[in-house]
């Protein structure tokens, strides 16, 4: 297996030395550059450096960026960097981990030094909907198959045919993100909730209810990253990238376990080959949040529990701050902000830093971020480790 | 007369038009490789397992199994305004092909993962009919 052990190679040689992330929920008179511009200004500032350091530039064009791909265009030209390496690149709510792991490929391979990911979407106030169709020219649209929601419901309905999760255990998660986004004071929802308001809260597409689902939100999210000998220098204790990996079910009805995401196990097995790292390694994880099966589905991937246990995993405040596994830290998409995931990594890089306040995992020192993306298709995740 | 049909309709073209037209027929058919024999969907010109172009549309039985079943409360789609609450059922076909359909004939919310279901055509225009499940008949 030579590429493994080249990937291996690159276990704690590229860091996070930069986070930034704009006010989120609605943000009146915000645009999605805009918003992208808040969080690069940030994330500059958090890591101690001057525009001119950043020479890679790698975006996720927002829902409501009109430039769609060209996004690294109008970023590069906004902020007035021309790039040595960049890029736009839309995998969905796997885009942002993406991009980190393509930035360290970049830096390793010295194509560039210090790269900016960046992303800004106005998807509140731009009222988008998340109510795409699969299925190209024969829409599923045809029958009424319509929304994110929906993917992720047909993963829901059947895990909960053949396992027997129950929607009170899909409460549990909804419970523990905004229990953690209680104590996130950058966080939109934040007044706790009970599974009882979990189970009366409207149907959305059963077996979903409203909070079984993520938010939809104004925002932006900058993460820099460097490699780890040019990392010492700078203004942060570095988190280092120690593990990471990416899978993807190209192949979505053709593929008879494409409703259980199977590649989100093959994403986290090399991660975890890269990191030569393991789930009791692990201290707390940022599981990404589109919909609350989805991170009963992610602690089955990752090994916190076997196929079938994830509903159960999640009873008795097992993921919450203080149980066996803290999950979602700051609230997660489901109640700190829909930042497709880039938010995620945020919070993972301020645990390794130990900066969050009441909601610090003490001593942590290994946090796993996941991500995942478009109709069940692609999934990343990263394995990072405080220095 | 009929209000104007504003639901989502299939872009027709060569590749697609003969399963549509057997929709018409009352036959539910799939592309068969000519090469491997894999029979595919969603319709695409070329064999996803081989890469073969070379395919022939063979017909199906019609029956299937519900592999996974959700309901729709939340309008999407303006055109679905009356239809909610609605069922949509990811279809195990017996020859195995999974496809997007809704059963109907029953409350959306009482399909179940496993049932047993069979093909029927609901001509939703003159132009359009679309294939979708209702329970099997018991043997």
């Amino acid at each position: 297996m030579a590429l493994a052990s080249e990937i291996r190679s690159l276990r704690n040689r590229v860091a996070i030395v930069g986070v930034g992330a704009s006010p989120q929920g609605t943000v009146p008179g915000s645009t999605s550059l805009s918003l992208a511009v808040t969080a690069f200004k940030r994330a500059l500032d958090d890591a101690g450096l001057k525009k001119h350091d950043i020479d890679g530039l790698l975006t996720m064009p927002g829902t409501t960026s009109p430039e769609r791909s060209d996004n690294y265009l109008r970023l590069g030209e906004t902020l007035g960097i021309d790039a040595k390496f960049t890029g736009s690149m839309t995998m969905g709510g796997s885009t942002a981990g993406a991009l980190i792991q393509q930035a360290a490929l970049a830096i390793d391979s010295g194509m560039a030094t210090t790269v900016a990911c960046v992303m800004g979407d106005a998807a509140k106030s731009g009222n988008f909907r998340f109510a795409m169709a699969g299925g190209w020219s024969d829409s599923w649209g045809i029958w009424g198959m319509f929304s994110a929601a929906a993917n992720s419901a047909i993963s829901a309905s059947r895990h909960m045919a053949l396992y027997g999760t129950t929607s009170r255990q899909l409460g549990e998660v909804a419970v523990a993100c905004r229990r953690h986004a209680s104590l996130n004071p950058d966080a939109v929802m934040r007044k706790p909730i009970t599974i009882e308001d979990h189970q009366k809260s409207r149907l959305v597409v059963e077996p979903f209810r409203l909070l079984d689902c993520c938010l939809i939100s104004d925002g932006g999210a900058c993460i820099i990253v460097t490699s780890a000998e040019r990392a010492k220098d700078l203004k942060q204790k570095p988190v280092m990238l120690t593990g990471f990996g990416q899978a993807c079910s190209g192949r979505t009805l053709e593929r008879e376990d494409w409703w259980y995401v199977p590649h989100q196990k093959e994403a986290l097995e090399r991660a975890y080959a890269m990191a030569g790292l393991g789930p009791r390694d692990v201290d707390l994880a940022q599981l990404y949040d589109n919909f609350t099966i989805s991170v009963i589905l992610w602690l089955e991937h990752a090994g916190f529990c076997k196929i079938g246990e994830g509903g159960s995993f999640v009873e008795n405040g097992r993921i919450q701050l203080g149980g066996e596994l803290p999950v979602n830290t700051a609230g997660g998409n489901l109640s700190e902000s829909y930042m497709e995931g880039w938010l995620h990594i945020v919070e993972g890089v301020r645990q390794m830093r130990g900066e969050c306040g009441p909601r610090q995992v003490p001593g942590a020192r290994v946090c796993l971020v996941t991500g995942r993306g478009m109709k069940l298709n692609t999934a990343n995740a990263l394995l990072l480790t405080a220095a | 007369m009929t209000e104007a049909y504003t639901k989502p309709v299939p872009t027709l073209d060569d590749l697609n038009r003969p399963f549509w037209d057997g929709c018409r027929k009352g036959e539910l058919r799939l592309q068969k490789c000519c090469s491997c024999g894999h029979v595919r969907y969603p319709i695409a010109a070329y064999c996803p397992e081989c890469l073969s172009e070379e395919a022939e549309w063979t017909p199906l039985s019609g029956c299937g199994t519900v592999f996974s079943t959700i309901v729709f409360h939340q309008v999407y789609h303006p055109a679905f305004k009356n239809d909610v609450p609605y069922n949509v059922s990811l279809i195990q076909l017996d020859e195995g092909p999974r496809m997007f359909s809704n059963v109907v004939g029953v409350p959306p919310g009482s399909v179940k993962v496993g049932e047993r279901v069979e093909v029927l055509f609901d001509a939703v225009t003159d132009e359009l009919t679309l294939p979708r499940f209702r329970l099997a008949a018991r043997p």
